[in-house]
């Protein structure tokens, strides 16, 4: 009766969380942060100052925002192999709104819109490019690797032919056009931290609300554990898959502002194969690539796995080679851990039950 | 069938059983699935396994397949200590399984079929293609069944393709031959068939285990009878001792009879209740130019219960899902409550204009396996618990527990995964997650399918409840006793039409199994 | 005179002993300036690419024989990832960074933020469109290269024929500049006629698949010029199989592959050698100076002019490329 009793009170039922083990696997993922943290402490002073702490989570910001925008496509068993390329689109989209304003044919003017309207209309065109990738996908039946590889095409061409191929060197604008600020985006800071960390925080937990506390967030589970239970339950499924790849596309355009701010100039080739980035960090948070499993916080711990470890690893001054092998292998490694975690609390589960029914019943099985 | 007589009488002692479990125990997340059952497979035996779903057949025999280890108790395969790790070292000591699901490749031969994990290798592994087919024609022609070997598996019928099944694990030396509900999508020939073929084995000393909720079947082939309930075993008997009444004491544990829902014969729902679900003319093209629905027109008044009947491939399965928008009428009108519905509609707004469906197969359409019952339940009804701050879980909760406690389904907690629940039990959950949108018409298509008669029964009595408040209930199936027992009214189908409606009063087996035959015979007459 | 005398030699001896004790202080300062105490960050394209390697392997190994401590850093050509290496040669107190840039205007923003952090950053190779933010930008004259490559070309024709441009990346200012190098020669000379003019994105694979689609049209070219070595690589081999091994190709970089081939007379006959090693080790020795001395005496701009490699001197060239032997 106990036992009962006690998985009872828990109110969600996990009868694993008395087994150490299984504790250490469950929250891996920060134990591999935590674990990378002190590895690096240890052998560079330079590692764990506050300085470069900053610089860690500026430069994981990117990667974390592309990661939960793909958090929400690859939960709802989809992929988005378009982001890097939105990213880079978006980055020239505004690059170009600043360094020659709108061109309006035939009258040989431009138009010039202030930064925040420049930023709207970039994320704009980064969700269009999403809302594009959901419909072929729902209403072409295009499947969704080939549709968003299709669009890595598309977006890099659309963002070469931008400037035909050339880079916007300077984005700080012109006073006398009202549309300087731009770079504050990149250089800018609020409470000592750049504005990315911020952008990366506030997205994370609209994100986390998003998933977990509205009916998108549900359907979106649920499309990703059973498309078609999900359709007779009533989801609109066609229209949650678009909001998952708009959803993406809206992530992909602010992490490509970000990056065009901070480097101050937009260039066609801004976050050439940052889609592969966004895949590793989401699967290091923990996610199953066929759907319904996952979440934003693993996704944002997955980013700041690979962030430390790339900049732990440059700090300790490890070949650039052996980096790549490194991160892969980590990469493997994280899944190969994520399916014994769900053998082991598999088992764990069943010993759970199988204690309880001892309890439960006066003749003890065997 | 034959060969039956000669066995009547077995001499008990002189059993030899190839496998044993003695106090064999399993337990998963959310349930106990065996609890220290005993039982013996016998050589030259059909060992039948029964019991109501959930009752732990299916996890025995995944035990014994080497699919499952047990939690607890010993298992011996011929005096040895039987300890196998994979369905392939079962395989490899001539124990086979035909699951219930088809497991076949659609994508390649037949023959290809039955080598797939055990190919006929030729030098450098090469494929023996002419070895594989010669031994595959050598087993269906032992079989009796002329299947052509290269034949692609898609092209074959279910009945065919479930006869495939059986001859892939007859292609190696099979001593223990498992069968789970063979004969669930078997036409009446087929499953003579299967049944002369099971006699050929068991004289061969093939010790056959077999699995069925039809139970006029278990009494035909059957020797030896275990009867497991609640994951326990109650008894096992030999076939002199068993008929059909004793085995329905066992699964159930008390004696039930009669209908399935106490309705006097001329009971009919009010005859003013206004017209809840009119269907008229509706037409459905299938993909080569036929009708899967053939002006299909028919009224339902609210707190009716209407029966679908008919055998498969009539239509009820493409009409339900017409209703509920998941397929697209090429004509015709459909009205609930007096409004019509707009042709291309989609689940959603026929969910939200009042129709709900259970589909037939819950795993694939119904649930969404890795969440938790809770959250299955309330998918189709999320959009009530939005708030400004966010989803309410505690009204979800609430409604939740109303609906676990209104259909009795057996859950130690609303967040245990739904995949750890029974097969009734999961059907429930659906039926709950349906009635949680307040529907006026409810559409369940073979409810029953899977599951043990104390369900039924309590399915049935929800469904007499739910009518009696007023909910409309549409249901199909190939069941008879269903049919006759539970219905307001049948509507017959026959090839994507409808044949008869027949009243309460006017149900026989004559009329209804005549009424979905005719079209088939109209038809041979015209071939 | 003995008071007179005795002033001078004591005059003498103070002016002796002062200067003794100010060589004495300027030995101590430099002895006080410990190299092993400073980190020189060297950050390049990448590591698999062989003119990159020169310039990093040449600055880090440069840099270790002074005594410094050094990182060798690479950015893929990715300007996003060139600032996430700039911003780490910061966190690790980087002393001065050596950078071969990714893109004229996207790296100014970096180069910036090193310069705010107090960092010097040495450029080689390539400039970028901002004056005053690195300390110094030692760069091939790309210019020159390219119309010394161009005149050898048009006399190795014959001043006369078809010729055909491989151009590089259009990003790229040099693969801009590189061209005009070409055009101011061959412009200037009405019997040779350009027929072709296509970018390979200095890609050795394009440069063959461009290549291979330029000889359908033109079979008559009297020679192909290509931006860098390794296009050039590309077309020499596309020529090779279409049964063409007479057309001269002639690029820019001194790859050491190319260097082979004009040595045993392939497809490719002359390149501009840009002395990678050089600049290399031009920007370590000009951040040792600043270090040393706090104080700098170069110009921001300085330009490497580039060495025009033929059969006749392949020889000379250093066994891995980019620089040539000291005579």
């Amino acid at each position: 009766m106990n036992a009962q009793m006690l998985t009872g009170n828990s109110g969600l039922r996990r009868p694993s969380l008395s087994s150490i083990p299984l504790l250490l696997l469950r929250f891996r993922a920060y134990l591999a942060l935590i674990v990378l943290v002190v590895l690096f402490a240890a052998t560079s002073p330079a590692f764990l100052t506050v300085r470069n702490l900053i610089i860690v989570a500026e430069q994981v910001a990117v990667f974390a925002i592309l990661g939960v925008g793909m958090t929400f496509v690859i939960l709802g068993a989809g992929i988005d192999l378009s982001v890097g390329s939105v990213a880079g689109l978006a980055a020239m989209v505004a690059g170009g709104l600043i360094s020659q304003g709108l061109r309006i044919p035939f009258f040989d003017v431009a138009i010039f819109s202030n930064v925040a309207i420049t930023c709207v209309i970039t994320l704009a065109v980064g969700t269009a490019v999403g809302v594009v990738n959901g419909v072929f996908i729902t209403r072409l039946r295009v499947t969704p690797f080939i549709q968003t590889l299709g669009m890595l095409y598309v977006a890099r061409g659309a963002a070469q032919l931008i400037s035909d191929g050339a880079t916007y060197g300077d984005l700080t604008g012109q006073t006398s056009l009202g549309n300087t600020g731009f770079l504050i985006l990149g250089n800018g800071r609020f409470l000592g931290l750049p504005y990315a960390i911020w952008i990366m925080i506030g997205l994370a937990a609209i994100a986390t609300w998003v998933m977990r506390r509205t009916v998108f967030g549900m359907q979106v589970y649920a499309l990703g554990g059973n498309e078609r239970a999900a359709e007779l339950s009533g989801v609109r499924t066609d229209r949650v898959k678009i909001y998952t790849y708009a959803i993406s596309g809206f992530c992909a355009a602010l992490a490509g502002l970000i990056i065009a701010a901070r480097l101050g100039a937009a260039n066609p080739a801004i976050g050439t194969t940052y889609e592969l980035n966004a895949i590793a960090v989401v699967v290091l948070g923990g996610a199953s690539l066929f759907g319904g499993l996952g979440t934003i916080g693993g996704t944002i711990i997955g980013a700041f796995v690979l962030g430390v470890l790339s900049n732990g690893m440059v700090l300790l001054g490890v070949s650039d080679f052996w980096q790549t092998v490194i991160t892969g292998a980590v990469i493997i490694f994280a899944v190969v851990i994520d399916q014994l975690q769900r053998r082991a609390e598999k088992a764990a589960a069943v010993r759970s039950a199988a204690r309880q029914q001892h309890v439960g019943t006066d003749t003890p099985a065997s | 069938m034959t060969g039956n007589e000669q066995l009547a009488a077995p001499d008990r002692a002189e059993e030899h059983a190839v496998f044993s479990a003695r106090g064999v125990s399993k337990v998963y997340p959310g349930t106990t699935a065996l609890r220290d059952v005993d039982f013996d497979v016998l050589a030259g035996r059909v060992n039948v396994l029964i019991g109501e779903n959930g009752a732990g057949k299916s996890t025995l025999m995944k035990i014994l397949a080497g699919i499952e280890r047990p939690t607890a108790g010993r298992l011996s395969f011929e005096g040895q200590p039987y300890d196998v790790a994979s369905p392939r070292e079962a395989m490899a000591l001539g124990i086979g399984i035909v699951h219930q699901e088809l497991n076949l490749f659609p994508n390649l031969s037949v023959a290809q079929n039955l080598f797939v994990g055990r190919e006929r290798r030729g030098i450098g592994g090469t494929l023996r293609r002419g070895e594989q087919r010669r031994i595959a024609r050598d087993v269906f022609e032992r079989m009796g069944q002329p299947i052509d070997v290269d034949a692609l598996v898609s092209e074959l019928s279910i009945g065919r393709q479930q006869i495939v099944e059986i001859a892939r694990v007859l292609v190696s030396d099979v001593r223990i031959l498992i069968l789970d509900e063979p004969t669930s999508s078997l036409s009446e020939d087929e499953v003579a068939v299967l049944f002369r073929l099971l006699s050929e084995l068991r004289q061969q000393g093939v010790a056959i285990v077999y699995i069925s909720h039809r139970l006029e079947e278990l009494i035909e082939i059957g020797d030896t009878f275990t009867v497991l309930r609640d994951g326990a075993l109650i008894e096992t008997g030999w076939r002199d001792q068993v008929d059909i009444p004793w085995l329905v004491e066992r699964m159930v544990g008390s004696r039930v009879e009669g209908p399935y829902r106490q309705v006097p014969a001329d009971h009919r729902p009010d005859p003013d209740a206004a017209t809840v679900l009119a269907v008229e003319n509706l037409q459905l093209p299938d993909a080569v130019g036929g009708r899967l629905l053939d002006d299909v027109s028919f009224r339902v008044t609210q707190g009716e219960i209407v029966g679908f009947y008919g055998l498969m491939g009539a239509g009820r399965t493409e009409l339900f899902e017409t209703l509920i928008g998941l397929r697209r009428a090429s004509a015709g009108r459909v009205t609930v409550a007096g409004r019509e519905l707009a042709v291309g509609d989609d689940v959603a707004t026929r969910i939200a204009a009042g129709l709900a469906l259970v589909p037939e197969d819950r795993q694939r359409l119904g649930l969404v396996q890795s969440q938790s019952v809770a959250r299955n339940i309330a998918l189709t009804h999320l959009k009530h618990y939005t708030r400004v701050t966010g989803l309410d879980f505690g009204a979800m909760k609430n409604d939740v527990q109303r609906m676990i406690d209104e259909l009795l389904i057996k859950v130690s907690d609303p967040d245990v995964l739904v995949s750890a629940l029974s097969g009734g039990n999961q059907q429930k959950a659906v039926v709950g997650k349906n009635l949680l949108t307040e529907p006026k018409v409810l559409l369940l298509d073979e409810p029953t399918r899977g599951i043990d008669i104390k369900a039924r029964r309590e399915l049935f009595e929800i469904m007499d409840r739910l009518a009696r408040q007023g909910l409309t209930i549409l249901y199909a199936s190939s069941d008879l006793n269903e049919i006759t027992g539970g219905a307001d009214r049948v509507l017959v189908m026959a090839e994507g039409r409808i044949t008869a409606d027949l009243r309460r009063a006017e149900l026989t087996e004559d009329a209804l199994v005549g009424s979905a035959q005719v079209q088939r015979l109209e038809k041979d007459r015209l071939a | 005179m003995n008071n007179k005398f005795s002033f001078k030699r004591v005059t003498l001896a103070l002016m002796t002993g002062l200067c003794l004790s100010l060589a004495w202080c300027g030995a101590a300062a430099a002895a006080d300036f410990d190299p092993g105490k400073h980190l020189i960050a060297v950050i390049t394209p990448s590591h698999s690419n062989p003119f990159y390697k020169t310039e990093a392997d040449t600055a880090v190994a440069a840099a270790r024989k002074m005594g410094y401590k050094t990182s060798s850093l690479v950015h893929q050509g990715d300007p996003d990832v060139q600032l996430k290496m700039i911003q780490n040669a910061i966190a690790d107190n980087a002393s001065a960074i050596v950078l071969d840039n990714a893109g004229s205007d996207a790296s100014v923003a970096a180069v910036r933020r090193a310069r705010d952090a107090g960092i010097p950053v040495y450029l080689i190779d390539r400039e970028i469109n901002a004056n005053g933010v690195a300390n110094a930008q030692i760069v091939s004259n790309n210019f020159q290269c390219a119309s010394s490559v161009a005149q050898h070309f048009a006399k190795t024709a014959g001043y006369k024929g078809k010729w055909v441009e491989l151009f590089g990346k259009s990003s790229d200012t040099n693969a801009h500049v590189r061209s005009q190098g070409f055009h101011s020669v061959m412009d200037d000379i009405p019997t040779m006629k350009m027929v072709a003019q296509q970018s390979a994105n200095w890609d050795q694979t394009e440069g063959y698949n461009v290549m291979q689609s330029i000889i359908q049209a033109h079979s008559d070219i009297a020679g192909v010029l290509a931006g860098n070595d390794t296009m050039a690589l590309g077309a020499a081999a596309a020529l090779k199989n279409a049964g063409m091994s007479n057309v001269p190709v002639m690029g820019i970089d001194g790859n050491p592959d190319v260097v082979d081939q004009i040595a045993s007379g392939g497809n490719i006959r002359a390149t501009g050698l840009q002395q990678a090693s050089v600049m290399a080790r031009m920007a370590v020795q000009q951040i040792d100076g600043l270090l040393r001395t706090g104080k700098t005496d170069k110009p921001e701009k300085q330009s490497v002019n580039c060495v025009l490699v033929t059969e006749k001197n392949a020889d000379q060239v250093l066994p891995g490329g980019f620089g040539m032997k000291k005579k």
